[in-house]
């Protein structure tokens, strides 16, 4: 008697009762969804939305892909090679930094600084940047895709590496080897599982890294293909390009998860998307290193990038050019009043779509909880639309909502909204049997469930989340303001773009980021102090 | 003594459960009766379906044929009705709340959220006075396992199920919980049935020890443990302790021994 047998005996089981669509095949529930929908997008597009330019039915689809397949399969091939290569470079590096970062110790905070602050920067300003260096090739997209999967492959890789037995470690130490072996023998095997599921949302990155690097021009390409359809309101073709995308980039997070799941099939599913974050060592000197040591490395970056490349002092910026735009240069108030302004505009409506997206994520995955047959029926298509890079459907989105305010609460809204939805319902799922069953044993009410049980569960997934998000969200706003609503600091940076304006482009990619960060760290702050503060000693 | 709480009658019950293409039979014709304010001991070898009767009896899960009693209820009226108290070898406790509120969940659950009375009360019975705020990452097992003891009793049930409450827990500790499991059992005189794998703690702590043969389950023995009551350490020395579990250890031995014809049976 083995204890699989016993632990299957003893499998948890519910008191009989519940929906009759609890006994429908997942399968089945999923399909019969994915064609419902197919019906009344293609109902609502025939009646409500005809001739609206915001919708097309899916036969019409279907009918433009095959119609110009030829120019279809071209760009999204060539947008394919771009996102591959982003992704090699971009994983390699972000490899190397993870393995830098494991074996010197003190170097961790500033490695994770500056994969930080490049996971906050704005792409989509950052091309026009870049292609001072690159010039008008296709090194742009593939540089922003390698930029893309950084942080996410580094989380994972560095979750890898600490994920390893401390026992194996210590095996290894009691024989007098040191970190080197220890890694090779020990960390390295221990991270596979870990850097599959980071590869895995990596995979879409690279291929958003890519688009968006041709959406400021490139020769070919979905991305700029967009930006033509959109331009000429070629409504069916911007469909096409989306669905494209979309079949691509979960392909690709399939295909990697697939990998994984053969590679190590002892492995659990391990959830990259809600690591919690590092607590910071007590004490102010801790504290101030914490804080200044990153920001310094950030800045070496900065001066060794310009330096590097040699870029023109008329294009390149450093620190103090910045500085000098916004606070010591006559036209500094101008400056300031045009970039901050424009930046209150797109913080509004973005932090309307972060809390919209965060809260509708929360109540759904409680939604899905108390209603099983409604979570089997619905949450296929949330895996699925996590896994897509939201801002590739921007246009869509732009389409469909229109070009006001509200389409950047929209879009930022609907790229919250599904990997905090996976998340919290992941771990809601989670909530350890034994609780459950003390709950169910004074036959609690679904009520009583929630509180008790799946939302203090889902808290840390929640928060983890909502971190993740300050980042993308602001990409997501920028990217909808670039390319379609006319208000905010993205489109401030479309015109100092059509205008070669390269300081104002420099000083508003600098003032995002910083942002960006305060952002994320602010939320991270406050994970540490609620996690802390529910389960002292539990938190990481 | 006041004796108080539901009498447990379990008559030919069955439990099947799916596993892959097959399916794995934990229980099939296992019959148990323990009498109102009684303590049943459920003992038997790994994976013979001891923790899976347990649910049944709680409510959890609900068998497959045969009929569960008590008092003219069923387990899932006991448990709708909350006259059952759990506690599991995992103490299950919210690691968010502190000892006195993990207590109070039961409390909450049972529309008594004020009765602060009772989880004072409790937190006295299991000794954990000066830990009161403290959270269960600060506990050790021994205590987690007090706190989860506590909030199984804290509602008064009429029906106490423990299933190995003690089973990850070092000897001492154990012996500890065993004696403030049987005190606590006498002031209250709550139905109790646990299951364990320790036959010493079985015959130490019970009226009566069942013994179950190995999957699929059901009871193959009863010893009737007679000793007077509070049974103390020194009890665990003598002579007549050492013989009845001599006793309950020799049928548990011929229970695998039956498997073991039945697996070797050509037919």
């Amino acid at each position: 008697m083995n204890a699989a047998t016993e632990a299957a005996a003893d499998a948890p089981t519910r008191p009989p009762g519940g929906s009759r669509l609890d006994r429908v095949p997942p399968r089945i529930l999923s399909a019969a969804v994915g064609v419902a929908v197919l019906l009344l997008w293609e109902l609502l597009a025939r009646t409500v939305y005809a001739g609206s330019y915001r919708l097309s039915p899916p036969t019409a689809v279907v009918a433009e892909f095959f119609e110009f397949r030829g120019l279809y399969l071209r760009n999204l091939w060539h947008s394919t090679k771009t996102a591959a290569w982003g992704f090699l470079w971009g994983n390699l590096a972000a490899m190397a930094l993870a393995v830098t970062a494991t074996l010197v110790p003190w170097l961790r905070r500033s490695i994770g600084a500056v994969v930080l602050t490049i996971f906050c920067l704005p792409f989509i300003a950052v091309a026009p940047i870049l292609r001072l260096i690159t010039g008008p090739g296709n090194a742009t997209p593939i540089a922003l895709s390698a930029l893309a999967v950084v942080f996410t492959t580094y989380v994972a890789a560095l979750l890898g590496f600490d994920l390893a037995p401390g026992s194996a470690l210590d095996v290894i130490r009691s024989y007098g080897r040191g970190r080197l072996v220890a890694f090779g023998t020990v960390r390295l095997r221990a991270s596979v599982p870990a850097l599959f599921a980071g590869l895995q949302i990596a995979a879409p990155a690279a291929f958003l890294g890519a688009v968006v690097g041709e959406f400021t021009g490139a020769h070919r390409g979905l991305g700029i293909l967009t930006v033509r359809a959109l331009g000429a309101l070629q409504t069916d073709r911007i469909w096409v390009i989306a669905v494209l995308s979309t079949i691509v980039a979960t392909g690709g997070y399939l295909a990697i998860g697939a990998l994984g799941r053969y590679l190590c099939p002892w492995s659990p599913a391990l959830d990259v998307g809600a690591v919690p974050v590092a607590r910071v060592e007590p004490g102010l000197l801790n504290r101030l290193a914490g804080l200044l040591a990153p920001i310094a490395v950030v800045f070496v970056f900065w001066y060794a990038f310009l330096w590097v490349f040699g870029i023109e002092p008329f294009f390149a910026k450093t620190p103090i050019d910045v500085w000098a735009e916004l606070f010591s240069e006559a036209e500094a108030a101008e400056t300031r009043s045009l970039i901050f302004g424009a930046l209150g505009t797109t913080l509004w409506t973005t932090s309307l779509g972060y809390v919209v997206g965060l809260a509708g994520a929360l109540v759904t995955a409680l939604v899905f909880i108390l209603v099983p047959w409604l979570e089997r029926a619905l949450m296929p298509i949330a895996v699925a639309l996590r896994s897509i890079p939201i801002i590739v459907t921007t246009p869509v989105i732009i389409l469909f909502v229109g070009r006001g305010l509200l389409t950047t609460t929209a879009i930022v809204a609907v790229m919250s909204f599904f990997p905090t939805l996976v998340n919290c319902y992941t771990a809601m799922t989670r909530t350890p049997e034994g609780i459950l069953d003390v709950l169910r044993s004074y036959d609690a009410t679904s009520t009583a469930n929630v509180r008790n049980a799946y939302l203090p569960t889902s808290v840390p997934a929640l928060l983890a989340s909502a971190r993740i998000a300050v980042p993308t969200s602001l990409l997501g706003a920028t990217v909808a303001e670039w390319l379609a609503t006319g208000d905010g600091i993205g489109a401030v940076m479309v015109t100092a773009f059509t205008r070669n304006d390269f300081k104002i482009l420099w000083v508003s990619v600098a003032v995002l980021t910083i942002v960006a960060v305060i952002g994320y760290w602010l939320v991270a702050a406050f994970e540490l102090r609620t996690l802390e503060r529910m389960a002292p000693g539990i938190s990481r | 003594m006041d004796r108080r709480g539901a009498p447990v009658d379990v008559v030919g019950v069955g439990r099947t459960f799916a596993l892959g293409d097959g399916e794995v039979v934990a229980l099939r014709g296992f019959d148990m009766h323990v009498p109102a304010g009684g303590f049943t001991a459920l003992i038997g070898p790994s994976g013979c379906g001891k923790s899976t009767a347990l649910r049944l009896v709680a409510g959890l899960d609900a068998p497959d044929e045969g009929i569960i009693d008590m008092d003219g209820s069923s387990p899932d009226e006991m448990r709708r009705g909350q006259r059952i108290g759990v506690a599991f070898q995992d103490p299950s406790l919210l690691p968010w709340r502190t000892v006195s509120t993990n207590i109070r969940l039961a409390l909450e659950l049972v529309g008594r959220r004020h009765d602060s009375a009772a989880v004072d009360e409790l937190v006295e019975l299991v000794g954990l006075q000066e830990f009161g705020k403290a959270r269960p990452s600060q506990l050790s097992g021994g205590m987690r396992q007090r706190v989860a003891i506590a909030r199984s009793l804290v509602t008064n049930p009429d029906l106490l199920l423990l299933d190995e409450p003690f089973g990850a827990l070092d000897a001492l500790t154990r012996q500890q919980l065993n004696d403030e499991l049987q005190r606590i059992w006498t002031a209250r005189g709550t139905t109790t049935i646990l299951v364990t794998h320790s036959i010493p703690e079985a015959v130490y702590v019970a009226d009566e020890v069942l013994v179950m043969s190995p999957r699929p389950g059901r009871v193959v023995a009863r010893h009737s443990i007679g000793f007077e009551r509070p049974r103390t350490r020194e009890l665990l020395l003598t002579d007549r302790f050492h013989a009845e579990v001599e006793a309950v250890s020799a049928s548990l031995h011929r229970s695998e021994g039956q498997v073991v014809q039945l697996d070797t049976d050509p037919s």
